[in-house]
């Protein structure tokens, strides 16, 4: 038997149960509780799948760099990854061809419009930022690959090594993304038009749609962004998922353009590199420190999570987690990791 | 402050249920309110010692950890069980008995895993509070498995139960490692069994050296103990028995 791999199942079985007695695990209990009773917003209802979501359904997961976990909730439960997916396919797209090209194809300017809004910086002659739709279309189109099917495979090996485990297409929902996408298709010929994308747009359409569908749950929402906070690597298999130097352009414009026509507010009231999807996740990034996933799918008329919002809110100021704290005297959520 | 303390050996028949069940009828004897969780959800067994009789048993730890009930709907008054009379209008003494499930289909549920671990952390604290528990008593599965150390990282203080015997001298050597991995508070050693005529004296010496934690009562191998079969508390039963001196010294000692 290999023993240093005794060794470090050993230290994941201490780590796990210095985390499942952590006060971190009371205090997400009480916010857990606390914002179970807000029942504003609306389950997203533009594709059926969607639809079907409970709207009772509420996690919190917390991983720190170091392979803490804390969760509570129904942490578990599967969701289409949606919008979150966008600064990860970013990331794809500059480890393909460098930032210099990339930035070329897709600005990183905020806009301030709704994520499906037909807008397009004219000017330049590329679509606003990644993370609406049309900047993420964009995007898409940089995924290399041989043929469509090794573009679909690298998109998913990609969000594998985030996750730390092999992830799947929820095909109901990307054929419910495919038949109902008229305005997503509408914008890439738009941009085909214009000559912003690639002309195989009916191949990067689909690979869109696909990466939209990838099944995911709090957990790994949480420790995407971990892998984000730990330099790119992930803290459980310790593979690199992205190249250091990139990790820093997908969390400021997670920062300035995460939470759609909401961003501006987020950075100036939360201050935490996060990214929202239509299906109620947001993950959100304490760099050098922790990932954040938080799953509710009542979401707000721009299209965050109700109760996604009011934690990132709550966890911000508590635990001065905004980027540009400074002189925060308060506990640390480092200091609730351990026992008291 | 409540208090929440481990009971844990190495290898099963250490006479660790045993020694939990009548600690805690001590500690309740004193004047305090006191829970018993059975956290060896693979073979539960310190109910029998209680006198709760599986059918008595509606909901269980098991049921909690599912999800069906909150954990002190789980919980069996068995203060009369325990120490006899006692002043029912009191909020002290109290003791309660929160028992895994005999039921096998609900041990294979466990076994085949899939709850989360936290729960039992979250349903420990707030069982203390629910209750208002003065001690809280873990007794858990021999070995090592999830819920064990668990228990030994929730707890604040962990007593090792071992007997004059090598197996046990090699196993609890490594729950010893494991619990100042999981930053235990306080640890200390129940030598148990031990037979006439063994040189307590040396034997003393060698365990503290070995694991750096002190001993914290030497129990003579009893007669009485083994016929009376786990059928009732020896405490009860033998008042003046020396074992009955010795147990009381260790309940002293946690109530210090």
């Amino acid at each position: 038997m290999d023993n240093s791999a005794n060794i470090s199942d050993l230290q994941s079985l201490i780590t796990k149960m210095k985390s499942a007695v952590a006060p971190l695990r009371d205090i997400l209990n009480g916010l857990h509780a606390k914002y179970s009773a807000v029942q504003e917003g609306a389950v997203a209802t533009y594709i059926p799948e969607l639809a079907k979501a409970d709207p009772n359904w509420f996690a919190i997961s917390i991983v720190s760099v170091d392979g803490q976990v804390v969760e509570v909730g129904n942490h578990q439960q599967l969701f289409s990854i949606q919008s979150v997916s966008k600064p990860f396919v970013f990331g794809m797209a500059l480890e393909d061809h460098g930032r210099e090209h990339v930035l070329t194809k897709v600005s990183v300017e905020p806009t301030g419009e709704a994520f499906n809004s037909i807008v397009l910086d004219e000017r330049s002659n590329r679509p606003f930022n990644p993370l609406v739709n049309s900047g993420a279309i964009a995007t898409a189109d940089l995924v290399e690959g041989r043929d469509f099917p090794q573009r679909v495979t690298r998109l998913l090996e990609m969000f594998s090594r985030f996750a730390g485990r092999s992830v799947h297409i929820d095909n109901t929902v990307f054929l419910s993304e495919r038949a109902t996408g008229h305005r997503n298709r509408a914008m890439a010929h738009l941009m085909l038009n214009f000559g912003m994308v690639r002309d195989r747009v009916e191949e990067t359409l689909e690979l869109y749609f696909q990466q939209c569908s990838v099944l995911v749950n709090c957990h790994d929402l949480a420790v995407m962004g971990a892998t984000l906070a730990n330099g790119g690597v992930n803290p459980f298999t310790k593979e690199r998922a992205l190249k250091a130097e990139y990790v820093k352009d997908l969390l400021s414009i997670m920062l300035s353009c995460g939470m759609y026509d909401y961003a501006g507010e987020w950075a100036y009231r939360v201050g935490i590199p996060a990214k929202s999807g239509v299906s109620g996740g947001i993950v959100a990034v304490v760099p050098g420190k922790f990932g954040i996933g938080i799953f509710s799918p009542l979401l707000d008329p721009r299209g965050n999570s109700v109760r996604g919002v009011r934690v990132c809110q709550e966890l911000s100021q508590r635990f001065g987690l905004h980027a540009f704290e400074a002189g925060f005297t308060g506990r640390t959520l480092q200091d609730e990791l351990a026992r008291k | 402050m409540s208090q929440i303390i481990s009971i844990h050996s190495f290898r099963g028949g250490t006479g660790k249920s045993n020694l939990t069940a009548n600690l805690s009828a001590l500690l309740a004897k004193a004047g305090n309110r006191v829970g018993v969780i059975d956290t060896d959800i693979q073979s539960p067994g310190v109910h029998v010692i209680f006198a709760l009789k599986p059918s008595d048993v509606k909901l269980a730890l098991n049921d909690y950890l599912w999800g069906r009930c909150r954990i002190e709907e789980a919980a069996y008054d068995v203060t009369a069980a325990a120490i006899g009379r006692f002043d029912e209008s009191a909020a002290r003494p109290r003791l309660f008995l929160i028992p895994s499930s005999v039921n096998t289909g609900e041990i294979a549920q466990i076994l085949r895993g899939g709850y989360d671990i936290g729960k039992l952390n979250d349903g420990i604290h707030e069982l203390v509070s629910a209750l208002d528990l003065d001690y809280l008593l873990i007794d858990t599965h021999p070995g090592v498995n999830e819920e064990t150390l668990l228990s030994i990282a929730v707890s604040d203080r962990l007593l090792l139960v071992m007997r004059p015997d090598s197996q046990d001298f090699q196993g609890t050597a490594i729950t010893a490692e494991l619990a100042r991995k999981l930053d235990v508070r306080e640890m200390f050693i129940i030598l148990n069994k031990i037979p006439a005529g063994m040189d307590r004296e040396f034997l003393l010496q060698q365990v503290e050296s070995a694991y750096g934690a002190p001993v914290l009562a030497m129990l003579p191998l009893s007669i009485e103990m083994a016929t009376l079969a786990s059928s009732g508390l020896f405490a009860l039963r033998f008042p003046d028995h020396p074992l009955t001196l010795e147990l009381m010294k260790i309940a002293k000692r946690l109530l210090s």
